[in-house]
This record gives structure tokens, sequence and C-alpha cells, in this order.
């Protein structure tokens, strides 16, 4: 027994001591947790006092009077409903896309990544915008070519769709990178040894996929259930835990049932991410060996082919469809009522709207580079070191992710509005950041940190440690390995890590709401009050300027890849 | 390793640049908007013109402004709020985030439109009503709603939208207005068989507005100065109507906030905004409101709502009652919504 504490002492010392030498290491460990303390946990604190602070006093008044209205649970049901089949529809089409993409000798491949890549470079809720321009009662679809009267795109099903063609890409995003990552060569021996297609892909594709899968539909779920801006602006009657937030801590000024109803939120999100780590965690999913060896030779058998390849048609033109509206929707007059042609909405926004598009570009280009860098080290640190607080670390980076966006923007006003002193002392370690660009940066990098550690995790799973293990052995630091072995392996996820931070912090809404001031104005606020006072017009500007801006920083961001792509193959 | 560490440094460094350029300069003054993002951006540039202080604002619905001044308690980041109705000031003040100034421009604005604590002051008034869709009306075979009472026709099932009084200001308005006309417990049976009509409960105020301008919906309920903006702006098959049983108004208001950064320029912000002038600017980029000050002329597009009849509205009850009347009506209301 008491070698056995003895050999655990030990073991922790020599990791201690392991961290101590390695001084990059430590540092990013450090500095890790530190910024989760400050910006995920600190302020998640604030909001779980105010939660149980009932007239200046601890109660659990808040939860009672959450759980007793009438209709609550009803909105609790509605939002596990809506995540599960949201996450599950998304899961089916990002991966028939990323199938597609990876597997099949197809045409059209890039205009179906582009496809699928699209949803993400706009706010969710100009897609709900659309699908209302489309299936609403004088929608051009409904109406105008149906000729339907009481056709009712608010609700459930309306709320579906919308957050489906939304979040799909996230998990095509995953999905496409591990199916790089698989070695053609293990699913070829068994098709050589007789397997069918069928059989392999069931057999060995599939199963590679799994933990993906479940990360996929993981982050899928928490998008879904702490959605906020679709639900508001389609979700009609059926009303969701997030809205109830909104409704409850900002139009009824009650605060405590709003930050209950939170706490409620996020200990659903943490159940379903705990469920899902412990379930991949107990399986090994260690069966690629470096980098792909060699291209794959795809699949032209026409009668899997063709079937995938016509749903992808539809589904291409659909999402097409809805992104089609948003620019014709800048230059048309009046929607609705007259669609002659204008340029007065661009007017507009370059007669006194331009700030917004400045800061958020700038604001969003700082956060995404930090966020690339941070995401990356914190994954590699998760998934190959060991070190004291690793769960920690691994667990509330992701959890983030689960905090509903308005609870984050509250709790940062509730706790950077003031001032952070060494204690007994004039020293300010933090000063007021409120109002600042610091705490827009922040949470921007908050919001997306989770998304590219997952994804950097996930393929870092799929690659066997014993390559880093090797640079190791032979001498390499910490940063050696990290800069020559492991980053050019995950530098697929790295990238569209990247990609997806900027577009996000882009279009991010909820959070910001609370953190905007007179100094930082940014894009989305600025479109959510362009719809709500009716200026459909104006806010369809703004999207088309945002989607080109967006556009822009990928292809740039895709042709550096291109490029590096090539040196490496001359070297 | 030296490109990441060349990355890392330049992000940081950047990222110190950011918070460092966002450190305010003394002379600047910043409000917050309740109303519509056009009319703060052009009074936000003219008071600049005018006075060369350094002006800025962010535009946010009542509640919004509530819950981040509540935040910001003990450091107030604007000086002035601008806009909104005034039973969310009336909230404000119960909160202790307001600070009395009696404005020089006071003796002009009629005691019904004001605080008399001096916490708030009124610079417009709106009346609620119905916007219907003409042509949506014809072909459901159904007439312009006239009163409160109209609306409870089972024909209307599934033809109204209002906004929901949980997000809304607007929404609460009429809550507080039908309360006031009937009593409570009938008010209440009232919004209930309402809410047997209603085809959706928005979460902003002026979207029934829109909603019946584009023809979404049949009626909506909603400040007609909106509607009549939306119909000068295009929505042609808008008509508005006002409940021939008396309505409720509300006061768009200005105050000045508790613990300002730049009092003086608050102060003098708000003698401006109350000025006959600057009230009847509201007019330019389609404020379409009665006005407080009693020398301003109001814009000729209101003047089609000259005689309806109004209530006479209690603020203080209204803002006083917001939370209980809220809860009641979300909980008695719930028992009927749909859960589709």
């Amino acid at each position: 027994m008491i070698n056995k504490i003895n050999s655990t002492i030990g073991y922790k010392k020599k990791l201690l001591k392991e961290l101590y030498k390695d001084k990059f290491l430590f540092f990013s460990i450090l500095f890790s947790i530190l910024v989760v303390a400050f910006f995920v946990l600190l302020p998640l604190y604030n909001v779980f006092l105010e939660s149980i602070t009932f007239k200046g006093q601890y109660s659990l008044q808040n939860y009672i009077d959450s759980f007793s209205r009438s209709g609550n649970i009803t909105i609790i049901w509605n939002t596990l409903k809506l995540g599960f089949v949201s996450s599950t529809l998304s899961l089916i089409f990002g991966f028939i896309f990323a199938y597609a993409t990876s597997y099949l000798d197809i045409k059209g491949k890039k205009v179906f990544d582009f496809i699928a890549t699209l949803p993400i470079i706009s706010p969710p809720f100009v897609v709900a915008m659309s699908a209302i321009l489309l299936f609403g009662r004088v929608g051009l679809i409904t109406r105008g070519l149906l000729g339907l009267r009481n056709f009712e795109i608010y609700g459930f099903h309306g709320l579906v769709l919308v957050q489906v063609l939304s979040f799909f890409p996230i998990a095509y995003l995953m999905l496409v990178g591990l199916f790089k990552n698989i070695d053609p060569s293990v699913e070829e021996a068994a098709r050589d040894l007789g397997a069918s297609r069928g059989k392999v892909f069931s057999t060995i594709t599939l199963p590679l996929m799994l933990p993906g899968i479940a990360n996929a539909f993981l982050l899928v779920f928490i998008q879904s259930i702490a959605d906020f801006s679709n639900p508001v602006v389609i979700g009609g009657n059926f009303t969701t835990i997030s809205v109830k937030i909104y409704q409850e801590g900002i139009g009824n000024f009650q605060l405590g049932v709003a930050t209950a109803l939170a706490m409620i939120l996020l200990t659903i999100s943490i159940k379903i991410f705990v469920l899902q780590r412990n379930y991949i965690n107990k399986k090994s999913y260690i069966t690629v060996t470096g980098k792909a060896s060699r291209a794959r030779d795809l699949i032209t058998e026409k009668n899997i082919v063709r079937p995938i390849y016509y749903s992808l048609i539809v589904l291409t033109a659909f999402v097409f469809l809805m992104y089609a509206l948003i620019p014709i929707g800048s230059f048309v007059n009046l929607w609705g009522v007259d669609y002659g042609f204008t340029l007065k909405h661009y007017k507009y926004i370059f007669d006194f709207g331009t700030t917004p598009i400045y800061q958020t570009t700038y604001l969003s280009v700082i956060a995404t580079i930090i966020t690339g860098i941070a995401s990356m080290i914190i994954a590699f640190l998760i998934a190959r070191k060991e070190f004291i607080g690793k769960s920690f670390l691994e667990f509330t980076t992701i959890m983030a992710l689960a905090i509903p966006g308005t609870i984050i923007g509250l709790g940062y006003v509730i706790s950077y509005n003031v001032t952070y002193n060494i204690p007994f002392t004039n020293f300010v370690v933090i000063p007021t950041l409120t109002g600042t660009a610091f705490i827009i940066i922040m949470a921007f990098i908050i919001r997306n940190l989770p998304v590219g550690i997952r994804s950097g995790i996930s393929s870092l799973q799929q690659i066997d440690p014993s390559i880093e293990e090797a640079a190791q052995i032979l001498g390499a630091s910490s940063s050696t390995v990290i800069r020559t072995v492991t980053i050019p392996m995950i530098k697929d996820a790295f990238f569209s890590g990247l990609i997806y931070s900027f577009a996000r912090s882009m279009t991010l809404v909820s959070t910001i709401i609370f953190l905007i001031s007179a100094k930082w104005k940014l894009l989305t606020p600025a479109i959510m009050n362009n719809i709500d006072t009716g200026r459909i017009g104006v806010a369809s500007a703004y999207c088309t300027i945002l989607i080109v801006i967006v556009s822009l920083v990928m292809f740039v961001i895709k042709l550096t890849l291109d490029f590096k792509k090539q040196e490496l193959n001359n070297e | 390793m030296k490109k990441l560490k060349n990355l890392l440094i330049s992000s940081v460094t950047l990222l110190l640049i950011a918070c460092g350029g966002s450190k305010e300069p003394e002379k600047t003054f910043t409000f917050y908007a309740g109303l519509q993002d056009d009319h703060a951006a052009m009074i936000a540039k003219e008071f600049q013109a005018k006075t060369g202080i350094k002006t800025d604002y962010v535009r946010m619905s009542s509640g919004e402004v509530l819950a981040r001044l509540k935040a910001e308690k003990n450091n107030m980041t604007a000086s002035v709020w601008y806009g909104g109705p005034a039973d969310a000031f009336v909230a404000a003040q119960a909160e202790g985030l307001l600070e009395p100034y009696k404005s020089k421009e006071d003796q002009y604005i009629p005691a019904n439109l004001k605080d008399p604590g001096n916490y708030w002051t009124g610079i417009y008034v709106g009346y609620l009503g119905f916007v219907g869709n003409q042509k949506m009306l014809a072909e459901k075979g159904l007439e312009m709603p006239k009163s409160w009472n109209d609306l409870l026709d089972p024909k209307f099932k599934g033809e109204i939208v209002v906004a929901h009084p949980g997000s809304s200001g607007t929404a609460y308005t009429m809550v507080a207005t039908l309360v006031q006309l009937m009593g409570e417990d009938q008010a209440m049976e009232y919004l209930k068989q309402l809410n047997q009509n209603i085809r959706q409960y928005t979460k902003s105020g002026t979207a029934p507005g829109r909603m019946a301008g584009q023809g979404e919906v049949t009626v909506g309920i909603t400040f007609l100065h909106d509607a009549i903006k939306y119909k000068k702006e295009g929505f042609t098959d808008i008509i508005i109507s006002a409940p021939e049983e008396g309505t409720g108004f509300e006061i768009g208001g200005v105050a000045l906030l508790k613990n300002a950064p730049n009092p003086e320029a608050g102060k003098m912000f708000i003698d401006w905004v109350l000025s006959k002038e600057v009230q009847e600017l509201g007019k330019t980029v389609g404020s379409y409101q009665f006005l407080t000050n009693s020398n301003a002329n109001p814009p000729e597009e209101a003047m089609q709502l000259k005689g309806t009849k109004l209530i006479d509205y209690d603020f203080d009850w209204a803002g006083n009652n917001r939370v209980r009347l809220v809860e009641r009506f979300t909980n008695e209301t719930n028992t009927d919504i749909p859960q589709k």
C-alpha cells in the first residue's frame, strides 16, 4: 500500500520535474489555465452566484421558480427534442457531404465543398431570414410558386430546417478532416481479401469514424440547444431554454431566474459531454500511422455513386437557393412588395454604417490568430501530455461551448466591470475591461477555442503518438515536436479551425450583444437591428458584405495552405 | 519554432495594441439609445457637430439597456439613456440607476409627460393600435378591427401577431393598457381569449407592423407611428386603426444616468434633445411620434391619429407592476399556447 502511494507520489514528482525542464510546456500550461480561470470560470461563478441569490440572500428560490412555472418543463423538453433532431440530421448531411467529397469519384467536389462551408460564413439568423422569405406566408416558394395560403414556417420544423442548414457544416468540416486521415491501405487490404464495399464501410471506415461522429454530434447538439438567434427569428411559439433565458433576463428583468435556467441548460450540456467522453475514451482508435500514405482509389461503382450524387445535388441546390436570396435581397427595393433593382441599401451602409464592418474584421482577425495557435497547443497538451490539471483544462475549455452565449456575455459584464487588485494592495491585476476591445476579443476566443481544441484532439487521436515519441526520444523538445511532427500532421484541422474561428467571430451574436460599446460596434448587432426594424434590404446588404469578407479570408488561408503544400513537395 | 514564436508574439502585441487603443479619451460623450438606429445616428452626429464633443451611442432594446445598466452600476460607461418607454425608466429609477435632472426646457413639457421627481423627461408620445394588411383582410373577407373586442372574433383565429410582453415594451404597454381599462382579472381573461387568435408572439415590438406590411400576417398590434413609418417605406397595403374603447400610449424618455462619466455633457445633451428644433428633427429619419415640447409641431404624418381616445395611462403603476403582470400573463397564456 505504502509502496503504491510512494510510487504515485514519485510519478507526480516526475511529471512536475519534466514540466519544469520543458519551459515551453510549463508556460503553455500555466497560461492556458490562467486564461480559462479568468474567462470561463470566473464569469460562470458569478452567474452561478447570481442564480442562487434571491433578494440579497442565498436561496434556491430562483430554481424553484424556474421549475414551478407552467411551461418551463415543456420548454426544457422542447430544447432537448430540437437538439436531438437537429444534430442527427446535421450529422447525416455532413456525413454524406464528407463521404462523397473524400471517397467518391464525382465531378464538382469543389462546389460541394464550397456549399458545405457556406453556412458558416453567415450569421445563422440569416438562414432563418431566407427561410421566411422563401417559405413564409408571402414566401417566394410557398405563395409565389405553390400558391399556398396557410403554410406555417414558424415553429419546430422551420427551426430544425434552419438549424440543420447552419450546423451541418460543423459536422462536415470535422468529418472531412478525419476521412482524409484514414489510410486507404487498410480499406484496400480488406477489399483485396474479398470484402464488399458495404462490408468495408461498416467494419472499417465507420468504426474508425466513430469518435469523429460522436464529437460532431456533441458539438452540433450543444450548439443547437444553446442557439439563441434562430429560435428568436423563426421559433414562433416553440420556445427553447435560451430564448427563455433572454426573455427572463432581458425582457422580464429577472436575472435570477435567467441564470437559474442557464445553469439547467449548462447541466444538460455537461452531462452529454461527459457521457460522450467516457464512451470514446474507453476505446482506442489509433489506426493511422502518420499521414495517409497515398491517395485513395475513389469509388466509381454507379449503384453507390449515383444515389449519393443526386441527393448531394438536391441538398446543394437547396443551400445555394437559401444563400442566393441574400445578395439578391440586398439589391431589391422592398421584399414581398417591390422587387425593383436598387443600390440604396448599400448607399445607406456607406453613408453611416461602415464602422461595424472595419471593427468586426479587425477584432476577428486578431482573435482568429490567437485562437488558432492556442487551440492547437491545448489540443496537443490534452491529447499527448500528462500533467496535473489536465482534466481540469480539458473539461473547462470544452465546457465553454456549452455555456449559452448570452450568459457568457452577461457574466463578462458582471465580472469585468470592476478592477481586480492583488489582495491588500492597490496593484491592479486586471483593469476594468467592459467597453474595451480586449473583452470582445476574449469572447471571440473563448467561444471558438472549444471547436478548435476538439477538432485538434480528434485528429491527434487518429495519429499514433509513437511518431512523436520517437522524435522526443531522439532529443527534440516539446516545441520542436509540435512544430516538425504534430503540426504538419494536423495541419488540415488547424486551417479549417482558423477558417471556422474567423467566420464564427464575424458572425457571433448572443455573447457580444452585451459587450459592444459605443467605441466598438459589431456587425451582427447592426444586422439584427435592421432585421428587427424591418430593413431587410439593409440587413441583406450587410450580410453580403460580411460573406464577401469571410470568403476573401477563407480564400487567402486556402491559398497559403496550397502554397505550403507545394513548398513541401518541392523540398 | 521561431515562426510560431513570432506569430505568438505578434498576436499578443496586436492584442495589447487593441486594448491600449480602446482607452477612452476624457472628452467623449456616450448615450444608450432605445429608439431606432438611424434616429440615434442622426442625433449623435448633430450633437457632435453642434458642441464639438465626440459623441458615441449604442442602440439596444429597453430590456437590454436596463440589464446593462444594472451590470454597470458601479462603473457607468454611458451618461444618458435616450429613447425607450417610460415604464422602463421607472424600473431603472427603482433600481437606483438614474440621477434626477431638471432641464431648462422643462417648462415646455406638460406635467403628465415627465417624472415628478425629474428622474426622466418625455421626448415623444406614441399610440398603441392595430395595423392591418388591406389585401390580406380582403382575401379573408375580414373587416379591419376597430376595437379590442373585435380582435376576439373567432374569424381572426391565427391571424393576429403581437410581441411577447416578456421581451417587448410595446407588448407590455398593451397588457398594462388592458389591465387599466378592464381591471386585472378581466384583462387576463381577455388575453387568454385573445391568445386563441394569436398566430405568434414576436420578440420585438415593431415586428408585428412589418409582418403585417409584408402580408406575413393579417393584423398586428403595435405602436402606430411604426406602422406609419413602414407604410412610408413602401409597405402600401398597411392600414391602421386605434381601438375605440381607448388605447394606451408610450412616452419615450430621456434620463441622466447615475455616476455618469461626463455629466455636464449629459445635461447639455438632455437640454438639447428636449428643445423644439431637435424634437422636430425626428421626422426626417422616419420617427412619426407626437412630440412632448409644447412648442414643437408634430409631424404631419401623425395627424391622422389626432382624435384617438387615450386612457389615463399610469406609468408609475405600469413600471412598478411589470414583473408581476408579465409573470401572470406568461402563466395564464402558456396554458393555451399550442406547443408544436
